[in-house]
């Protein structure tokens, strides 16, 4: 891992705009600060090697290192990253009925996983109308108040970083794919600090093809409907082409093309669909907007979903041949899409003292982008 | 009592020259005296303010430089002597008053007192008020030395009685500011009563109406006083020469230089070669005396600060006067022999000598000079302009500095005249991006504020002072307001012209002599005028960022926010700390990942001090004034701060 100061991540990352605004920087200094969805540099700081860099997402991110790191191996490029085993999920009858996405496993298993001490703090993502504002959540009951989606970027890490400092040390975060590359970095201790312990204990990682940016869809949303009246955003899993935008009863429906106009470049480089870092990644199945897809990665996420089958928190069911297909058809494309641009715009394996968004073996690029 | 007031005819006091000033004016019987305060003018207002109770005058801190000149001029026009007290660039702002006031005439002796800042010491200028004398066509004199800047003074109010015309007297800085030996004149008895005669036959200049109109007979007027003027000017016994019958160079000056062209020819030893004229009365300049003291010499070398305005006005005689006094050499600023920018001193004067009479004479030994250089250049700690332990511009600073960095829009701020100013420099994190002339900040912005159509999409900003609100910034709100312009103002509200010596405004419930007074809420009038107004405490830093944020947001038109916080200097603060601060030395990061010394390195509050040995910050608790706000900047909560009892 290459590693390098907030100097080369201004530079590097947020000057070139390929910063999503994840908040992996944030909290952990005085210098980075987000507000509503940009990452902002207060102040000059001078030092040569910093979290700030080594955590980035954006930057010298070693694909190898971090799957030899979590799973024992090179990293192989697989549409969908390494995983036990993949199934189809939702909510079980000891959780409550909230405003869920899909059918609301994630919101489910953290319930679960803070009611039975599996972790001690969750780090999820609430909304202030359509912000999302990062929450450090405690208390199982409040849980399903961060349910839902939210489209638009977060700095969700922010309030990881701010557990950190709080001292939690079980922790369970749900995160973009994005994120969960950055937590993956983290937790592999990159400044080498001694009192360093793995504050992580569950990672839900999430599905996602691109994140909007807030300051263009508030004005975007603002020219259609009274913003603070929006209660819940949902895009319905394919073959449905639309956002759909809630006030209470009421609901309009925006073209989803029209949306991705309003997605960050940065987006189109990201090779990951399903947060391959995880534990355990969550997203929509297509064609049934009441269930989710659970790719199971690690013993502890098998450990956690076993448990939380048999405390009717979740229900598992087996997945259909031709949803497992289409996923992997999605995660491959998305990979090799962001793969090509990424190695034509020459941050890829770049050479000497050039700064690289991926590193990875270049047999493994040849098969992806082939 | 003040020793201003002492009685005693003869007696010697040790006095600034602005004290010596203010003198003059009490000896002259000076009944009202105003000005806005500026460096180097203040103390002269001040002192006088000082003594108004028991001197039975009246004293005021104006609004800005013009409304105190038609203060004073109300009471010229009610037959009181009146003197009104501005710095340099004050003229400009009353100069379209002292235009018409010059054409009208005055009738109570009426003084105009500049204080010129040569070296822009403190000032972001380098300008020059006597010009305006030339411009408007008044008499204008410059003292050379301490008892001078008293005599004349009180000279200056008779000479505007029998003009019935405004006098305007230059200081500088190292006159207004040094000290010397005074010896008094009388006191006189001050019974005189205040009545506007304007009844009379219209151009009446003792009982008509009191205008610069009709125009070409008031102008004529004017001529016919310039003329009595220069012909009191011949005999003046403020205009001196020093020097032998027929010099080999001539030198000509006013004002703070002839203490150091005097110098000079005195370590040149030079006496016997090079003649001092020193002026007294520099516009209109005598005629006669000029062309009797050029006619002695061929060479003239002419001295003064800021720009060539004697040196201007002396050729212009010689050039009239060539048939007889012949052709003469002339050295000065406009060949370079002195330079055109900056404060002289005798150094420069001798260079200037030396040069012409072809002298060898080093000022110090060369050797001297390399060691002091070396010494300061390894040797002397690096010292930057920095706002003072505590001051909430520094706070307000960081908020704001904050708060566009959040933003991400580039947005910018237009600043003006104070202690904010140094809100250019890192002590302020570079955030001001303008700054002109008072209350220009808040006039740009209202500029700036309407280039929207024109796709300007950066969020303006203006800041400005308690005291410049009042001064000019009000008049740039309501053109904000009214052509709906689109920018946010800061109003670092300090409660006191701070930078100058906490001079009272129109914002505060005293006055220049210490009265009651009705104060203006500042609020209240950005309110009338129809802004958004918002007030907090620059001490909370979080809460005036997210203000910030949100009215920067806010595109619909004008928006104030009042940050108020007391200066640290103030009497009212000095008195004792609200918070008793720690640092723990354990928990400080110093310079590793999650701080790198922001406290030290980019806060930067002179009590907080950098410990090289121990890489931990520590507390200076003797100049810390525990305003509490490092403990909010400090990320790993090393700072503390508690109550003080």
């Amino acid at each position: 891992m290459k590693i390098f100061g907030p100097n080369e991540l201004l530079e590097e990352v947020i000057n070139k705009d390929l910063c999503i605004g994840c908040g992996a920087c944030i909290h952990l200094c005085p210098y980075f600060r987000s507000y509503k969805g940009k990452t902002a540099m207060l102040f000059p700081c001078t030092l040569e090697e910093g979290r700030c860099f080594a955590h980035c997402p954006k930057i010298e991110v070693n694909l190898d290192e971090l799957s030899q790191q979590y799973f024992g191996r090179p990293y192989e490029g697989g549409p969908l990253g390494n995983y036990l085993s993949i199934h189809t999920s939702k909510a079980g009858p000891k959780v409550k009925k909230a405003s869920f996405q899909a059918g609301g496993t994630v919101s489910a298993l953290m319930c679960f996983a803070l009611a039975k001490g599996h972790i001690d703090a969750a780090v999820l993502t609430d909304k202030d109308g359509i912000l999302p504002v990062p929450r450090v959540i405690t208390d199982a009951d409040d849980v399903l108040q961060c349910s839902s989606s939210k489209y638009a970027a977060s700095p969700t890490l922010s309030a990881l970083n701010q557990a950190m400092t709080d001292e939690y040390t079980k922790i369970g975060v749900v995160a973009t794919p994005c994120q969960v590359l950055s937590i993956a970095q983290m937790r592999m201790n990159p400044l080498e600090k001694e009192d360093f312990t793995d504050p992580v204990a569950l990672v839900v990682g999430l599905f996602c093809t691109w994140a909007i940016d807030f300051r263009a869809f508030a004005p975007f949303i603002s020219e259609r409907i009274d913003i603070t009246a929006i209660t819940k955003v949902d895009i319905p899993p394919p073959p449905s082409e639309i956002m759909e935008v809630f006030m209470g009863d009421d609901k309009i429906e925006i073209p989803l093309n029209e949306i991705r106009e309003l997605v960050p470049d940065t987006c189109s480089y990201c090779i990951d669909m399903t947060s391959e870092f995880s534990d355990l990644s969550i997203g929509v199945l297509e064609g049934r907007p009441d269930m989710n897809t659970i790719i199971i990665r690690t013993e502890r996420g098998q450990k956690i979903v076993n448990e939380a089958v048999q405390e009717e928190y979740i229900v598992l069911e087996d997945i259909l041949e031709e949803n497992l297909e289409h996923l992997m058809w999605a995660g491959g494309n998305k990979k090799k899409r962001a793969l090509v641009k990424a190695k034509e715009e020459g941050l890829v394996n770049a050479e000497g003292d050039k700064k690289s968004y991926l590193r990875l073996q270049s047999n493994t690029v040849d098969e992806i982008t082939g | 009592m003040s020793a201003l007031l002492d009685k005693n005819d003869g007696v010697e006091h040790l006095l600034m020259g602005n004290e010596a000033i203010a003198r003059g004016a009490l000896e002259a019987g000076a009944k009202v005296a105003t000005g806005y305060p500026g460096t180097p003018s203040s103390e002269i207002i001040e002192s006088l303010a000082g003594v108004a109770k028991d001197a039975d005058i009246y004293v005021e801190w104006s609004v800005n430089e013009k409304l105190a000149m038609e203060v004073a001029a109300a009471a010229s026009f009610a037959e009181l002597r009146s003197l009104c007290v501005m710095k340099q660039n004050g003229v400009n702002v009353a100069s379209d008053f002292l235009l018409h006031l010059a054409g009208s005439g005055t009738r109570g002796g009426m003084v105009l007192v500049p204080c010129d800042d040569p070296g822009a010491l403190s000032s972001i200028n380098e300008g020059e008020s006597r010009f305006f004398a030339r411009t408007v066509e008044i008499p204008l004199l410059e003292p050379g030395n301490f008892q001078e800047a008293k005599d004349m003074t009180k000279w200056a109010f008779e000479l505007s009685e029998e003009l019935k015309q405004l006098v305007m007297l230059r200081s500088v800085t190292r006159l207004s500011h040094a000290s010397g030996n005074i010896t008094f004149g009388s006191l006189p008895a001050n019974d005189q009563k205040a009545r506007f005669k304007c009844d009379g036959f219209i151009l009446d200049p003792d009982e008509g109406v009191v205008i610069s109109a009709p125009v070409d007979y008031k102008h004529n007027q004017q001529h016919e006083k310039l003329k009595r003027a220069k012909e009191i000017f011949e005999d003046s016994p403020f205009n001196t020469y020093e020097g032998p019958e027929k010099p080999e160079l001539l030198i000509i000056t006013s004002s703070a230089c002839t203490l150091y062209s005097r110098e000079a020819i005195s370590i040149l030893g030079l006496k016997e070669r090079v003649g001092l004229l020193k002026m007294g009365t520099t516009w209109p300049l005598p005629p006669k005396l000029l062309t009797r003291y050029l006619s002695r010499a061929e060479k003239i070398l002419i001295v003064e600060e800021v720009l060539p305005f004697l040196e201007e006005n002396v050729k212009i005689i010689a050039a009239e006067t060539a048939s007889e006094i012949g052709i003469k050499k002339f050295f000065g600023k406009n060949d370079g022999t002195i330079p055109m920018v900056g404060e002289l001193n005798p150094d420069h004067v001798i260079k200037a000598i030396a040069t012409i009479l072809e002298i060898e004479y080093l000022p110090r030994p060369e050797e001297y000079t390399a060691k002091t250089q070396g010494l300061a250049f390894f040797g002397a700690p690096q010292r930057e302009l920095i706002f003072c332990p505590g001051c909430p511009h520094r706070a307000s600073f960081w908020s704001i500095h904050n708060a566009l960095e959040l933003d991400g829009r580039k947005g910018f701020v237009c600043g003006d005249i104070g202690c904010y100013t140094m809100a250019l420099l890192p002590t302020g994190f570079t955030t001001l991006k303008t700054v002109h002339s008072m209350g220009s900040g808040s006039g740009l912005a209202s500029g700036f504020g309407k280039l929207g159509q024109f796709g300007l999409d950066q969020p303006v900003l203006a800041v400005c002072g308690d005291s410049t609100f009042f001064h000019t910034a009000m008049p740039a709100l309501i053109n904000a307001r009214h052509h709906k312009s689109d920018f946010t103002l800061v109003v670092l509200d300090n409660s006191g012209t701070a930078m100058t010596g906490f001079q009272p405004h129109p914002g505060l419930e005293v006055n220049a002599m210490g009265d009651n007074v009705p104060d203006l809420d500042i609020a209240e009038i950005c309110r009338s005028i129809g802004a958004r107004v918002e007030i907090r405490d620059p001490f909370e830093l979080e809460e005036t960022r997210e203000t910030l944020n949100e009215l920067m947001e806010d595109n619909e038109g004008l928006k104030v926010l009042i940050l108020r916080q007391i200066c640290g200097l103030s009497p009212e603060k000095k008195a004792g700390k609200k918070y008793e601060m720690a640092i723990n030395e354990e928990i400080c990061l110093g310079e590793n990942c999650g701080c790198n010394r922001v406290c030290t390195r980019i806060f930067r509050c002179p009590g907080l001090v950098w410990d090289k040995e121990k890489q931990v910050t520590k507390l200076d608790e003797v100049i810390c004034i525990g305003c509490g706000v490092c403990a909010d900047i400090c990320p790993a909560g090393a700072i503390t701060r508690k109550e003080a009892v």
